[in-house]
C-alpha cells in the first residue's frame, strides 16, 4: 500500500472539498497518496501541524509565518500556487476622490478586511507606516467578517469596499483576488479606482516540519507539480491555480517583519 | 448602481459550492451585459432565462450539449410535421393523428422556406413526419424541396405508397431520400389491434416496396407492455424482410396522445429534438400536439428557433444538476 501523507486545509468555503477530493484523486496511485482533514480556522490548523497530527499544511502567508515564528528552521514550504509568488494589495477609493499617493489617506477614513488578513489589513498598514502614515494618522475602520480564515472568504473586503460606496468610508484595502474579481475598474467604470499597489510578496504555501522525511516531501511535491490545468481544469479553477511551483520565500519578508511591527500575535 | 451589483453577485457566488447558482431579475439589458461581462472574467457560467431572469453558476460548467454525441444534439436532426391528418386511428398515435384530425399542413411554401434555411442553421439531417406523410397530394415536391438540401427520412405508414406517390419518387437520389415504416409486430393480428384492421398487410408490402425500389429503409415498432414478449421474434421477421439491425428501431408507447399507458415523457426528461409543425416549433416529436412541449410560435428565422431550444435545454439540464446536487447532500 502507498504512503499516505495527511494534508490539512481549513474550509473558508463549501469548494474546498471537491478541492481536495481532486487532489487526493491526483495523487491516488502515485509514490506517496494523500488524503485530507479540513479546519475551521488556520490557528487551529498550525497547531496540529506543530502537534504532528497532520504532515502537511496548506497555509495562508500569516499562518506561515506563525508556524516559523513558533518553530524557527524546523518549518519549511514545500510548494505554492503561481498566484501566490506576485500577490498584491490595493487601495481603491471611488472614482475622482483625488487620492494619488498612501501619504493622501492622513486624515482620511481606510475601511481594512479582517484583522488577521495579510493582504486586508497587516501588509496595507505596513505600507502605510513605510510611507511615513501610523494607525493614529488615519481613521481606521475594520470588518472583522472571516477572522480565523484569513481573509480567505473575501467577504471582509467586499464589506470594506461596500463601506467606501456607502460612502462610510474613503478607501479600502483589498487583495487582487478581490479586486479582480469585481473586475477591478472595467466592469463598472466610474465607480472605483486603485490609487495604490502593494509591491508583490508571498501568499499560500505547503507547509512541512522536519518530522516528516525529506524524501517523503520531495515526492509529494514531484507528484503535485505534475498536475496539469489541462487536465484539473475545474479543481485548479476553484483553488485559483494554473501550476503548482516551488516556493519563492523572499516574498514572506514583508510579512514577518509587519507581523512583528504591529505586534500580531 | 452596477459596482454594488458586481459587489453583491460577487458576495452571493463566492459563498456558492461548484456548479450551485443564484437567480438575479433583470432589471435592463445593461444587467445582463454586466452580469455577463462578471461571468467571463471570474470563470463563472450565465444561464439566460426568456422570463426575464439570469442565472448564475459557480464555475464554469460543462456544456450538456457538448457532452452529447453530435448527432443527438439539438438542431442537428430537424423533425418536420407537414400535416397532423391520417388514414390510421392508431390507438397510442402520441400527436393525435386520425382521419378525422384537423390536417394543420404546413404549406409546401413554409416547408420550402424551413429546408433552404435549415442547412445553414447547422441542421444537417431532415425528418418528415405526420399524421401520414403520403397524404398529401403534393408529397412528392415536399420531398424534393427537402431531400435537394440535406439527407431527409421520411415517416410513414407504408399504405399509400404503392401507385403513383411512389412512380413520382422514382427520380430521387436513393443516397439522400430513405424511408422508416412504421411495423409493430411480425404478428399481423398485434400489429392491426393498434392500428387498424389490414394495415400489417399493407405496411409489409409497403417495406418490401420500397426496399424493391432502392431505397433505404428503416422499421420502427412501437410496442406495448404486453408486445414486449415478441420483440426476439420480431427481430426474426425483420431479418427475413432483410432490414439491417442498424435499421431498426423499437421504442416503448409513449404516454402522450391517444395512449393511456406508456412512458411517461416531458421536456425535462427529453433531450429535445427540434419540431417544426404549423403551430409552431416544438421540443420533440413526440409531443407535437402538446401545449407543454411548444417552445415557441415563430418557426422562422429558423436558426433563433433552434437557438432558442438549444439555451432552455442547457438551462433546463443545469437547473436540474444543481437540484441533483441539493438533494445529494442530505
Amino acid at each position: 500500500m502507498a504512503d499516505t501523507v495527511l494534508v490539512g486545509a481549513v474550509a473558508y468555503n463549501p469548494n474546498v472539498v471537491p478541492v481536495w477530493e481532486g487532489i487526493r484523486d491526483h495523487f491516488r496511485g502515485s509514490e506517496v497518496e494523500c488524503d485530507f482533514v479540513l479546519y475551521s480556522n488556520y490557528e487551529r490548523q498550525v497547531d496540529d501541524l506543530i502537534a504532528g497530527q497532520i504532515d502537511i499544511a496548506w497555509n495562508t502567508n500569516l499562518a506561515y509565518v506563525r508556524t516559523v515564528r513558533r518553530v524557527g528552521d524546523r518549518a519549511r514550504a514545500l510548494a505554492m500556487r503561481d498566484t501566490d509568488v506576485g500577490f498584491r494589495s490595493f487601495l481603491v477609493s471611488r472614482a475622482g476622490s483625488g487620492f494619488h499617493t498612501l501619504r493622501d489617506l492622513r486624515g482620511r477614513r481606510l475601511a481594512l478586511g479582517s484583522r488577521d488578513s495579510a493582504q486586508a489589513a497587516i501588509l496595507p498598514l505596513f505600507f502605510l507606516r513605510r510611507a511615513g502614515l501610523a494607525e493614529e494618522d488615519i481613521a481606521i475602520l475594520r470588518f472583522d467578517s472571516d477572522v480565523g480564515k484569513h481573509g480567505d472568504t473575501g467577504r471582509s473586503e467586499l464589506d470594506a469596499i461596500r463601506a467606501v460606496l456607502d460612502d462610510q468610508a474613503d478607501a479600502a484595502a483589498i487583495g487582487v483576488t478581490t479586486w479582480d474579481a469585481i473586475g477591478r475598474e472595467e466592469l463598472a467604470p466610474g465607480a472605483l479606482e486603485a490609487f495604490w499597489e502593494s509591491p508583490p510578496y508571498a501568499h499560500c504555501n505547503f507547509t512541512v516540519l522536519d518530522a516528516l522525511d525529506e524524501e517523503r516531501g520531495e515526492a509529494w511535491v514531484r507528484r503535485l507539480l505534475e498536475m496539469r490545468y489541462e487536465q484539473n481544469s475545474e479543481v485548479m479553477d476553484l483553488e485559483g491555480v494554473r501550476e503548482w511551483v516551488r516556493p519563492q520565500l523572499e516574498g514572506y519578508a514583508p510579512l514577518f517583519a509587519a507581523v512583528e511591527e504591529q505586534g500580531v500575535a | 448602481m452596477s459596482a454594488s451589483l458586481v459587489l453583491d453577485i460577487a458576495e452571493r457566488v463566492s459563498g456558492l459550492p461548484a456548479g450551485g447558482s443564484i437567480t438575479i431579475e433583470l432589471a435592463s439589458a445593461e444587467v445582463a451585459d454586466l452580469v455577463a461581462a462578471w461571468c467571463e472574467r471570474t470563470a463563472n457560467t450565465l444561464v439566460e432565462h426568456d422570463s426575464g431572469s439570469i442565472e448564475v453558476y459557480r464555475g464554469r460548467l460543462a456544456d450538456p450539449i457538448e457532452a452529447l454525441p453530435v448527432e443527438r444534439r439539438p438542431g442537428h436532426r430537424l423533425w418536420i410535421y407537414t400535416n397532423f391528418h391520417c388514414n390510421l386511428a392508431c390507438d397510442y398515435c402520441c400527436v393525435r393523428s386520425s382521419p378525422r384530425a384537423d390536417p394543420r399542413m404546413l404549406s409546401l411554401d413554409h416547408i420550402r422556406r424551413v429546408a433552404a434555411e435549415a442547412e445553414a442553421a447547422g441542421v444537417r439531417e431532415l425528418w418528415i413526419t405526420g399524421g401520414e406523410p403520403f397524404i398529401r397530394p403534393d408529397i412528392a415536391e415536399v420531398l424534393d424541396a427537402c431531400a435537394r438540401r440535406l439527407p431527409t427520412t421520411v415517416l410513414t405508414n407504408g399504405m399509400l405508397l404503392p401507385g403513383p406517390r411512389l412512380a413520382a419518387l422514382s427520380e430521387f437520389s436513393r443516397d439522400t431520400l430513405a424511408f422508416q415504416v412504421s411495423l409493430d409486430s411480425p404478428d399481423r393480428e398485434l400489429h392491426d389491434r393498434h392500428r387498424g384492421v389490414g394495415s400489417w398487410d399493407r405496411a409489409v408490402a409497403g417495406i418490401r416496396t420500397l426496399r424493391g425500389a432502392g431505397f433505404r429503409v428503416r422499421v420502427a415498432a412501437t410496442l406495448g407492455y404486453e408486445d414486449q414478449a415478441t420483440e426476439a421474434s420480431f427481430h426474426r421477421f425483420l431479418d427475413g424482410l432483410g432490414i439491417p439491425a442498424a435499421e431498426r428501431l423499437v421504442r416503448r408507447i409513449a404516454k402522450r396522445g391517444f395512449a393511456e399507458d406508456g412512458v411517461v415523457l416531458t421536456p425535462q426528461s427529453l433531450v429535445p429534438e427540434v419540431t417544426v409543425t404549423a403551430d409552431g416549433v416544438y421540443w420533440h416529436p413526440v409531443g407535437a400536439d402538446d401545449e407543454d412541449m411548444l417552445v415557441t410560435t415563430l418557426v422562422l428565422p429558423l436558426e433563433e428557433a433552434i437557438a432558442l431550444v438549444r439555451e432552455r435545454f442547457v438551462a433546463t439540464r443545469r437547473r436540474q444538476d444543481a437540484l441533483a446536487r441539493i438533494f445529494a447532500c442530505g
